[in-house]
């Protein structure tokens, strides 16, 4: 059923046009900056861990809306259905996954950097820096799986990022609470026997997100 | 959807008169009889809400009833002519 | 008539859960005692009561207890069948602060704050009382107390609500097979009387909790839960709303119907185990659940039933919707 050559295949393809249009990622980057800056001049002065933790997640929940919106406009019709008569549309809907999340990964560890850069490190001084770090992995994973289909329902229905927004937040809440506490308890430097059940739990729900991703979309990619 | 909106509507304006400070008439009234009334609070609005769902759907198929009977008018009109 | 039945079955199973849960009375407890700290001489205690008998003589024949220790008061005084004074003589040494009080059958735990510890007192022997004839009752909770009832009312409006919103998952799932307008039309009809539920469970929900734990509104799993209910329901009305064409907004609205209930049951069944520590609700995080209480199933034999009405007047409500929406529809054509 899967087909890995196809789907390689159009992860190199979304790879290429995106190398095509480096501005689009210039945006989000921008994006991520200013939301950290802002946050950084609301804030001023110190702020607990918890507050911390919750800024970031916050700042990467709209980051993740802002840069998965993109993942099915930037196609007309022509092209859809001309991917329509060549692939598989499962294929689309992994490809588009894998894509999608490795591009919050890297914009997970990216919004980290700069976060860590204005807002100080001293959230992490008796952090386990590892977990933490798979903390946000996952949750960036976890927000492209919901997401991407959320943005092709919203992309077909011919309204974009407004009506993203309000289909995905309440889909992503059981994720981001999920992760956020998974991140807390890493920050507090809690040990892995306690924070694994998070882990695993946001783990099954990245799975279980794509396994209903992958047999709802060929009923949304036909018309 | 017009009634749940309305609905949402009431019990969001109802929370926020009592958002400001604790009143102590609603405490007080909510614990009478052993807390009793607090039950019959509650009874009370889900009679409420049933019986606003009720006037809804009263109201759709009235429209739908006026609707039919214009359309017989006009039929009636057309043998007329 | 065949489809009378289950309407009827609604309506009396209603009318027995909905008249049983306000008839039985809560059973008897001990709620107040004047003064509540005991030092060792001569006490005068005035105990409260609640759907106590006390003028019922046997059920007020009391002692007290002090770590497993024993003290009886020497004189007692029936006031009124809530009302009974004590008096003691306390005497030196009791080990514990805790002093428990014991009316009858009916304990109160910690009700005496204990001043003036020693190394323990000779346990007398004091005579207990006679166990209660079986009267059907509804456990008695501090905190609760007669607002356990609600568990009849308030309860079976989020159940109602599960099973309306799992049958127009049900139904989104047929469309994806052929489209079919008239299987969307249904689901449709069931979001609309569950958000009805929705809004009720609120509404009952947020009164109760104002009642019990003082707040309106509490951080917990199970309000996030009926709020991200609410939240997703609403944005698929609104996803509904902004598809013209019908066939579309069939096929969209059920693929974002079966998605959403999906993470909606990952939400309220799998995150509360997970962040199992921090819950008001009963059954949750430490919390017992209203279980440990009925030992015989007091309230199960009630709630089984009001659960079973509420959801069967819900899919008359339903049925009711969606026959209305399928002559309007067939009238604009």
């Amino acid at each position: 059923m899967i087909r890995t050559t196809e789907i390689a295949g159009l992860i190199r393809l979304e790879v290429a046009l995106d190398l095509r249009q480096r501005a689009s990622w210039a945006g989000m980057l921008l994006y991520v900056v200013s939301a950290v800056y802002v946050a950084f001049l609301a804030v001023k002065g110190g702020m607990g861990t918890s507050t911390w933790n919750a800024l970031f997640w916050i700042i990467l929940l709209f980051a993740a809306f802002n840069a998965l919106a993109r993942s099915f406009q930037r196609e007309d019709a022509g092209r859809q259905l001309y991917l329509y008569t060549l692939v598989d549309p499962r294929s689309v809907i992994l490809a588009r996954t894998i894509y999608n999340a490795l591009t919050m990964v890297l914009l997970s560890l990216l919004s980290l950097t700069f976060y860590v850069l204005f807002m100080g490190d001293h959230a992490l001084e008796q952090a386990h820096l590892g977990q933490f770090l798979l903390a946000v992995v996952l949750g960036g994973i976890g927000f492209a799986t919901v997401l991407t289909l959320i943005a092709a329902i919203a992309s077909r229905a011919g309204n974009g990022a407004g009506l993203m927004a309000i289909l995905g937040f309440p889909l992503v809440l059981p994720l981001l609470l999920a992760v956020m506490r998974a991140s807390k308890l890493s920050l507090d430097g809690v040990a892995w026997s306690v924070t694994s059940t998070y882990f695993l739990g946001s783990a099954l729900l990245d799975v279980i997100t794509l396994t209903l991703a992958w047999l709802l979309f060929p009923y949304l990619w036909r018309d | 959807m017009r009634t749940l909106a309305t609905l949402v509507l009431l019990f969001f304006t109802w929370i926020d008169s009592f958002a400001q400070g604790a009143p102590s008439w609603l405490e007080e009234s909510l614990h009478g009889s052993g807390k009793m009334n607090t039950v019959v609070a509650v009874v009370a609005i889900i009679i409420i809400g049933v019986g606003i769902w009720m006037f809804a759907m009263d109201a759709r198929i009235r429209s739908m009833e006026e609707r039919m009977n214009g359309r017989q008018g006009d039929e009636h009109q057309g043998e007329q002519k | 008539m065949k489809h009378w039945w289950w309407k009827s079955l609604a309506i009396g199973l209603l009318l027995f859960a909905s008249i049983a849960a306000l008839w039985t009375p809560l059973s008897p407890a001990l709620v107040h005692v004047e003064p509540d700290r005991i030092a060792p001489g001569p006490m005068e205690v005035l105990v409260t009561g609640y759907n106590s008998n006390f003028s019922n003589a046997g059920s007020s024949i009391s002692f007290f207890e002090n770590d497993g220790q024993r003290f009886c008061p020497e004189r007692t005084e029936v006031v009124d069948d809530r009302h009974l004074r004590l008096f003691v003589q306390v005497p030196g040494g009791l080990r514990s602060s805790m002093t428990d009080l014991q009316v009858g059958q009916l304990r109160y735990p910690g009700a005496f704050y204990t001043q003036e510890l020693g190394e323990g007192i000779a346990d007398r022997n004091c005579e207990e009382g006679h166990v209660q004839d079986g009267v059907f009752t509804f456990p008695n909770r501090s905190i609760l107390y007669e607002s356990i009832r609600n568990l009849h009312f308030h309860v079976p409006m989020w159940f109602t609500m599960i099973a309306l919103m799992a049958i127009s998952m049900w139904k989104s799932t047929q469309v994806l097979g052929n489209t079919s307008l008239d299987r969307d039309r249904d689901a449709l009809a069931a979001v609309h009387v569950g958000l009805l539920f929705c809004a009720l469970g609120l509404m009952t929900g947020a009164l109760w909790a104002r009642a019990t734990w003082g707040a309106f509104w509490t951080s917990d799993v199970k309000l996030n839960g009926a709020a991200v209910t609410a939240l997703i329901y609403l944005a698929y009305l609104v996803l509904r709303g902004s598809v013209p064409d019908a066939h579309k907004r069939a096929r969209l609205a059920a693929i974002y119907n079966i998605f959403a209930f999906m993470l909606l049951v990952m939400f309220l069944f799998v995150v509360p185990r997970l962040n199992a520590v921090d819950s008001l609700h009963p059954g949750n995080g430490g919390n017992s659940g209203f279980s440990d209480l009925d030992l015989d199933n007091r309230l199960r034999i009630i709630f089984y039933p009001a659960v079973l009405g509420w959801i069967l007047l819900g899919l008359w409500m339903y049925d009711l919707r969606r026959r209305t929406s399928r002559l309007n529809e067939l009238l604009e054509q």
